[in-house]
């Protein structure tokens, strides 16, 4: 096991540039997510780590020792690929024993019969059969090993390419998008088990992924990449509940935070032309961006600061989502109402609404979070 | 009456009647294929136990005599010998080389276009034409290999003994020696059909899901060969077997250059005597259609048997599925 660091990897294809310049440090035994849309590097930048892509420039160092120009092979990482990419030919256990086969074995050892009667041979194969033996029990696949992969279901086929990751102890283990193919419920179910096994090995985990809800619940760090860049590493609670930039606050939280202009006129800060009861000192910037979570706003009869239609509601049985279209303007808002709330969130039923100034994010109009902002806004309590 | 009709509908059951109109379809193509197919196989073997000519009035039955003397007599026995030895050269080497060809252009961006008309040139073209081009190249005095092979005399080369003595004795007949004839017959046959090996087999590559090199690599194989083994060549295996059998067929069925090089009797002392020439002289030029069926009937044997291991082997050893 070893710590990762990145240093400014950047990667050109052609005239695209995909990466500009990541750095990020992995500390030993950490799982860290690299988490984003499609096409924002996050793959690129995994391979470039195990060794699979070269940097256009910029380094990757293991466990201290600097591996960049080194083939991925030679680095000892282990990887989980999203196809799983297992060897259709061979059985369970044989897919598992190759990792240990091609590292430990010379080439006459690794031939089918006489590889046995090579000198050594014959013990190297009982002890990579001992391992593979243990991998499988640790995957609870031990009924599978004799089955071709074309035999096993998406789950199956996952857990054998999480054992061959693990069969050997490598320096980290590679993780990309390996959850994207099983359905919805199997997901949840390999989520923890991947959340345990991290537990349990102690290793370095680098692991790639568009879905939030999977970083969120899996890592000790996440990652946000978007254009080729790292805009937060942080650990989960802060990129929810801290964002540094717009984007990352758009990213992250199902259903997406709402996001609601603000200007800055002589007459204090204006939501909708109303205005907010914030003090502010005078130079701040004129255009801000307001961004509030579902769970931030709430129902209010007593002077609500927007007022909208319902226009659609999702109902989920521990809590109901509300579209608010607001009145006067193209925007809607989603609102997180508890259950008990819903009589009042009848389709067009006119319902008013207020936050807490605690919860609010403040951007500038670049997307930048502007917490000065914020901690003027927090002198006073309440906005409703 | 039409009461009675509907009530005779009604009566028989969906099923039944599905698989009447089923039946119903099927028909014209089951009747075409037992009379253009079947029949005349089925007629060659009758006829293989005949001494039947094409013209006479009627024949005899002889029993197995013609087949007892395909296993008997010397011609035939020259025949199976060039056979084997034309299938057994060129269907391991062009399949080789077709494999390799495959993956260097595999390897390859815009030029393996290039690459691939060009190996392919040679399956496009008329094997008989291309025979007498090679007549012409092979001709003992004047023809291009021989005088290219004399530019060697006087030099270094000459210390290899072919050199040495080609050189003394003259360069060999090549069409008109018996122990060269079947190996010219041999290189055209790889020079034609590995191009096409070569297309199948580029075929097969591009379903080799690309991760799994990948994976190759992060388990630890370096070495080319290595990923060959892991991936590749397991990969390949579907189509191995199809090229494998596709080649053993054409070799079986090699006639063009035969024909074209010794119209009038299968190569010096019958040593490139192959089956298809033998069918061609016995039932067509000689008119012996008894022992003509005779021999197609085992042409067919040796192929349907080839087939059976393809299916065989495509479904327990290549499938992974």
């Amino acid at each position: 096991m070893a710590g990762l660091s990145i240093t400014s990897i950047t990667k050109k294809f052609g005239e695209t540039e995909v990466l500009k310049g990541v750095t990020l440090d992995v500390a030993d035994g950490e799982f860290v997510s690299l988490v984003g849309p499609s096409g924002c590097g996050k793959s690129t930048l995994l391979r470039i780590i195990a060794g699979l892509e070269a940097p256009s420039s910029g380094s990757i160092a293991i466990g201290g020792a600097d591996v960049t120009g080194m083939r991925a092979a030679d680095r000892n990482l282990s990887m989980v690929f999203q196809s799983y990419a297992l060897y259709p030919h061979l059985t369970v256990s044989e897919n598992i024993a190759v990792p240990l086969m091609m590292r430990e074995m010379t080439g006459l050892q690794r031939l089918p019969l006489i590889g046995g009667l090579m000198p050594g041979g014959g013990s190297q194969r009982q002890r990579i059969g001992a391992a593979v033996n243990r991998a499988a029990e640790m995957l609870e696949i031990g009924a599978l090993l004799d089955r071709k992969p074309g035999q096993l279901s998406g789950g199956q086929r996952q857990r054998v390419a999480l054992g061959r990751a693990l069969v050997r102890d490598p320096e980290a283990f590679l993780l990309d998008e390996p959850l994207s193919n099983l359905d919805a419920k199997l997901r949840v179910q390999t989520r923890a088990e991947i959340a345990e096994l991290h537990r349990r090995l102690q290793a370095t985990f680098i692991y790639v992924t568009h879905d939030q809800v999977e970083a969120m619940t899996m890592s000790d760090r996440i990652a946000v990449m978007m254009g080729g860049e790292i805009l937060q590493c942080a650990a989960p609670d802060i990129i929810y509940e801290d964002p540094e930039d717009i984007r990352v606050a758009e990213f992250i939280g199902s259903p997406k935070i709402n996001i609601l202009p603000l200007e800055h006129t002589a007459n204090g800060l204006q939501l909708f032309g109303r205005s907010l009861n914030w003090h502010l000192p005078n130079e701040g910037p004129q255009v801000m961006q307001l961004g509030l979570r579902p769970e931030a706003l709430r129902l209010t009869h007593k002077s609500p600061l927007l007022t909208g239609r319902v226009a659609h509601f999702e109902n989920l049985g521990s809590e109901v989502f509300a579209q608010i279209a607001l009145d006067g303007e193209a925007t809607r808002v989603t609102l997180r109402a508890t259950p008990a709330e819903r009589q009042m969130l009848g389709l067009g039923a006119e319902v008013g609404l207020g936050f807490n100034t605690t919860s609010a994010l403040v951007f500038n109009h670049a997307g930048k979070r502007l917490r000065k902002v914020e901690a003027c806004a927090g002198m006073t309590s309440e906005v409703a | 009456m039409a009461v009675l009709d509907a009530g005779a509908v009604a009566k028989t059951r969906p099923e039944t009647r599905q698989a009447r109109t089923a039946w119903g379809l099927t028909a014209p193509a089951l009747v075409l294929m037992v009379l253009i197919l079947m029949v005349p196989v089925l007629v060659a073997g009758v006829l293989s136990f005949s001494n039947y000519s094409l013209g006479n009035p009627g024949f005899d039955w002889v029993g197995t005599q013609n087949y007892e003397r395909l296993f008997t007599r010397s011609t035939y026995e020259k025949m199976f010998l060039a056979t084997f030895t034309y299938v057994i050269t060129v269907v391991p080497i062009s399949v080789g080389l077709g494999l390799g060809a495959a993956l260097l252009v595999h390897s390859l961006g815009r030029i393996g276009d290039i690459y691939k008309t060009i190996y392919f040139l040679p399956v496009m073209a008329t094997l008989l034409a291309m025979a007498i081009a090679w007549e012409f190249m092979l001709h003992p005095t004047i023809g291009m290999v021989n005088r290219t092979l004399a530019m060697a005399c006087g030099t270094w080369l000459e210390a290899i003994p072919f050199f040495a003595t080609g050189c003394a004795d003259g360069f060999p007949l090549w069409l008109g020696d018996r122990d060269y004839a079947i190996w010219v017959i041999c290189f055209i046959g790889i020079w034609q059909g590995f191009g096409f090996n070569m297309v199948l087999y580029l075929a097969g590559l591009t379903g080799v899901h690309r991760e799994l090199y990948h994976a190759a690599e992060m388990d630890g194989a370096k070495s080319a060969w290595e990923r060959f083994r892991l991936v590749t060549w397991p990969a390949l295996g579907p189509t191995t077997v199809f090229v494998v059998t596709i080649s053993c067929i054409r070799a079986f069925q090699v006639f063009d250059t035969v024909e074209a090089f010794w119209p009038q009797g299968g190569g010096p002392n019958k040593s490139a005597y192959v089956m298809m020439f033998a069918i061609f002289e016995k039932g067509v030029q000689q008119n012996l259609i008894g022992i003509g069926s005779a021999i197609t009937i085992l042409f067919l044997v040796f192929v349907m048997f080839l087939t059976l291991i393809q299916r065989w082997l495509v479904e327990r050893k290549v499938h992974y599925g």
